[in-house]
């Protein structure tokens, strides 16, 4: 229900989701909630061996079972070319093995049956003969000479994927050599699991009348998809319909095609009927994409007075068993060259080298852009390192280095251009507001009656928004994105989006959006997004680029829709175009405020008494190829009490104090910060993913993988400040990640602050109690 | 994994022997035991029913018998599937007379579990196997005959 006269509340305004009503309710849409007539189940034979030889694999027992219609193999699949499918990083991934398994959890065989019990039972009856191989699981022991082939299908018969760099060698190899400090350190960011609380799956469903495939599919890029699954079928594209429906949380996870996909695509195409393919939660766990997994090693280099100098990264980049990440082309290593950070600095080099080892696939960009976690994570803490080093406050040498506001747009010793910033301004507000020097007092007589307090910082930078054309695409895509709008008669408008939301709230932001630029309701203007026949082609939502890109093209949009709008309210006033300003939400002639027109009053004319020669309608398309990234920052500081008996961290206070540019709507902001550090933390002290030394993931449940809930999460503390982006439409610079990206190293940071009196330099993450504890042994100050 | 005991068994070593080569007589002691099929005088097909913490599974297991120098020394080498999980075994044993009546039986196995065993039950694994050896031998030392004659 719209009241008579609604408000406009466009930009800055905390308007209630127009989503969660339905969410509230139980009322939303996904996947697992669409059920089409005659529809059959899938389940997957999945491989107990990290590495092993297929003899045979013996179906008879499974087809006997009532109910089961087909199983599926690899040998079937390679009989129509469909065994192996490219990923999105120019490598290609096996749909189902044909003779060998690379990881533990891998697709072996599916079950089509007609109850998803059944499919579960005949999964158990498939009798596969493995001849198990030698894994390997550590990427350093990958790069052996006598390290066992992990992907013989390639021409290079090495475990290494590729070498990647970026900065200047020579400069910066220079300046270590004659620097008066050098820090070194290594660090370890583990490979830790999305961990959505929706699986994924997908319902593919073919009429064999029309030709059109359907599939209903758990991804955050349905356009991309939809080529990609023409380019590989050879079903023409306009008979593939890609639907992204509710999706709950993505993160990244459900950016890359996953074999379930295909496999149940192959089934509707074989047997007719919708194929409904749904994973369970310790499947997603142990065989869906995976994030971090980077071991890096880190040098800085700086003057005695604290300045610094040059950094020097090196990095091995597990990529599991197929490079399955879903990285821009021509980024293998993501936009990990953002490890300057918010400081100057006079050089930099940083090398990437990506490992194939016997795991499922890494390198998703977990709500990180790409690869800005460890980017950051590296630079926070080597600055720490260096500020104990020098025996000095980290904030202060925080503050010396910065990037100062007058320097931008501020070319990176990588090659980034920054857009806007003002680091000193964000983290003062922050010092103050935490009350930095009084908490650096409290620590001081702490640490004298012998109780660990740490206060950890992190001013971050964040790269987001992929991406200018000129420079990023996924499989030759350009990253533009893009918006229809279309104005009704009576002042109501449908707005389709490129992007696509998992939580994010487009439904409600987009309309923000368009009410700001349009002067139209937001309870007027509904939004669509997610379904390939409708929406105009874009790459989805990922790396924080929904507000910086199609977000610009939605405002573009609405731009060229008040430009033609503009011509009808000077037909309706009977003045010429170039006399009527936009003002107050309507046109209204320049020093006369009382001759006006709403946007509203302009719709119906445009329908209705349009001028002449002039087209009806009031509709736009944009395509907005950004001219730069955008870079949010922020300043966050946490403070953590830890329990010498236990070795239990506790975080007292965090306060986030985050730059996002204009911000369209600040509860949303807010929730996305909320979320975000909470997924910050849980890294930083809860989660990781290891293997045993067969390959034997460790953490296939929610017992063994620690998610956070509300009882380890703390009461986060949030400001802001603003500093538009200069080149964005309306100033914004998105933020969806930046709290994932900025929080661990605060925390780890505050870790290593409370122990630093001992010697303790540095902990990996996540310092689990067990760690701390060990640590804390280590260096005679744990209590039994 | 790699686990390895010492047991002294009242029985003559010829009597271990015997009992131990009977492979009808070793899997009633197996845990779990459900059904055997024989395949040749050295190489048998048990199913076995084991469960590691929740994670339940019925393993069919290829077992031969390897390097037999009686009464002293075999090996039994063992490889099987179940849902999701796999195990592959190698296992010594070897046997010295301690007295007429009294045999010393020194045994190894390396067991690589591998699949939803491994990966849900990690933590239990070790506590599992201990608690099932325990059981293979206390069925072994009721069913060991005390001498060669009976």
């Amino acid at each position: 229900m719209t009241s008579a006269n609604p408000p406009i509340t466009g930009m800055g305004h905390s308007v209630k989701r127009k989503e969660d009503p339905r969410f509230l309710r139980g009322k939303g849409n996904y996947v697992d909630d669409v059920k089409l007539p005659g529809m059959l189940y899938m389940d997957i034979v999945r491989s107990p061996y990290a590495h092993a030889k297929i003899v045979n694999i013996d179906a008879s027992k499974a087809l006997a079972l009532p109910g089961v219609l087909a199983v599926i193999t690899g040998k079937d699949l390679d009989a129509a070319g469909l065994a192996w499918m490219p990923t999105l990083m120019s490598d290609k991934q096996m749909v189902l093995p044909v003779d060998r398994v690379v990881y533990q959890a891998q697709e072996v065989a599916a079950v089509i049956a007609t109850e998803r019990y059944i499919a579960a039972d005949a999964i158990t009856l498939v009798d596969v003969e493995y001849e198990p191989l030698q894994p390997v699981v550590d990427p350093k022991k990958a790069l052996e000479p006598d390290a066992p082939l992990v992907r013989p299908d390639r021409e290079a018969k090495t475990n290494h994927i590729w070498h990647w760099e970026a900065g200047d060698a020579a400069q910066t190899d220079a300046i270590f050599q004659q620097a008066e400090v050098i820090v070194k350190e290594d660090l370890y960011i583990p490979r830790i699991h999305v961990s959505s609380i929706e699986t994924c799956g997908c319902v593919a469903s073919f009429d064999r009348i029309s030709g059109k495939l359907t599939i209903y599919m758990t991804t955050q890029a349905p356009h991309a998809i939809r080529t990609v699954f023409s380019l590989v079928s050879g079903i023409p594209e306009h008979h593939i319909r890609i639907i992204s429906p509710d999706i709950g949380g993505g993160f990244g996870g459900k950016v890359p095609v996953y074999p379930g996909y295909v496999i149940a695509t192959v089934a509707a195409l074989q047997t007719g009927h919708p194929i409904k393919w749904i994973e369970d939660r310790s499947e997603n766990l142990q065989a869906d994409s995976f994030a971090r997994d980077y071991h890096i090693s880190a040098e800085l280099a700086a003057n005695r007075d604290g300045t610094m100098r040059a950094l020097r990264v090196r990095t091995l980049a597990d990529h599991g068993a197929f490079d399955a990440a879903a990285n821009p082309s021509k980024f293998p290593a993501g936009l990990f060259s953002i490890c300057t950070g918010s400081y100057q600095l006079e050089a930099a080099h940083v090398e990437v080298d990506g490992v194939y080892t016997n795991k499922p696939s890494g390198g998703v960009a977990y709500r990180c852009s790409f690869r800005v976690t460890e980017a950051v994570h590296t630079i926070e803490r080597m600055v720490d390192r260096l500020a104990q080093e020098l025996k000095v406050d980290p904030a202060d040498v925080r503050m010396k280095n910065f990037i100062q506001p007058e320097q931008f747009p501020y070319k990176s010793a990588t090659g980034w251009e920054y857009d806007s910033g003002n680091y000193p301004a964000t983290f003062t507000k922050a010092l103050d507001k935490i009350g930095y020097a009084e908490l650096r007092r409290e620590q001081a007589e702490k640490r004298a009656r012998g109780e660990l307090m740490g206060i950890g910082i992190s001013t971050f930078t964040e790269i987001v928004g992929a991406g200018p054309s000129h420079t990023f695409d996924i499989l030759g895509i350009k990253m533009f994105d893009s918006c229809e709008i279309r104005v009704h008669p009576t002042g109501s408008a449908i707005v389709r989006i490129g992007v696509q939301s998992q939580g994010q709230g487009h439904e409600t932001t987009f309309a923000q959006i368009v009410a700001e630029e349009l002067g139209l309701p937001v309870d007027n203007i509904v939004v669509e997004h997610g379904d390939t026949d409708t929406a105009p082609y874009g790459l989805g939502t990922y790396a924080s680029r929904s507000t910086p890109v199609a977000g610009a093209a939605t405002a573009v949009a609405a731009r060229k829709i008040r430009e033609k709008a503009r011509h009808i309210a000077a037909h309706l006033l009977e003045v010429d175009p170039n006399d009527l300003e936009w003002a107050n939400y309507q046109f209204q002639v320049k020093g006369v405020p009382g001759k006006a027109v709403t946007m509203k009053d302009i719709a119906f004319a445009a329908y209705t008494n349009h001028p002449q020669g002039m087209e009806a309608g009031l509709e736009a398309v944009d395509y907005y190829d950004p001219p730069n990234l955008t870079f949010p920052f922020g300043a966050y500081i946490c403070v953590v009490d830890i329990d010498r008996g236990t070795g239990v961290v506790k975080i007292r206070r965090f306060l986030a104090v985050d730059d996002c540019g204009n911000i369209i709507n600040p509860m949303i902001v807010d929730g996305q910060i909320h979320g975000g550090l909470t997924m910050g933390m849980a890294p930083a002290l809860l989660e990781a993913i290891t293997y045993d030394e067969n390959g034997n993931i460790q953490q296939a449940n929610f017992m063994d993988y620690l998610l956070p809930t509300s009882m380890e999460t703390p009461a986060w503390e949030t400001d802001k400040t603003v500093t538009p982006s200069p080149h964005h439409p309306f100033g914004a610079k998105g933020v969806g990640e930046s709290a994932t990206v900025g929080a661990p190293p605060a925390i780890a940071n505050a870790v290593v602050d409370a122990l630093a009196h001992l010697g303790v330099t540095h902990m990996d993450i996540p310092v689990t109690p067990w760690k701390v504890y060990q640590v804390l042994q280590e260096h005679g100050a744990a209590e039994p | 994994m790699h686990f390895e005991g010492d047991q002294t068994l009242n029985s003559p070593i010829e009597t271990v022997w015997a009992y131990f080569m009977d492979p009808e007589k070793v899997a009633a002691c197996a845990p779990g035991f459900k059904s055997m099929e024989t395949l040749g005088p050295d190489h048998f097909k048990p199913t076995l029913a084991v469960g590691v913490g929740a994670v339940k599974a019925t393993f069919t297991l290829d077992v031969t018998l390897q390097d037999l120098q009686p009464p002293n020394h075999a090996a039994v080498v063992a490889r099987g599937n179940a849902a999701g999980s796999a195990v592959d075994m190698r296992s010594e044993m070897n046997l010295t007379a301690e007295s007429e009546a009294v045999t010393k039986l020194h045994w190894t196995a390396d067991v690589n579990v591998s699949g939803t065993i491994a990966s849900m039950g990690a933590r239990l694994m070790e506590g599992t196997a201990q608690k099932l050896t325990e059981r293979f031998f206390d069925c072994l030392r009721q069913n060991l005959p005390a001498s060669s004659a009976s």
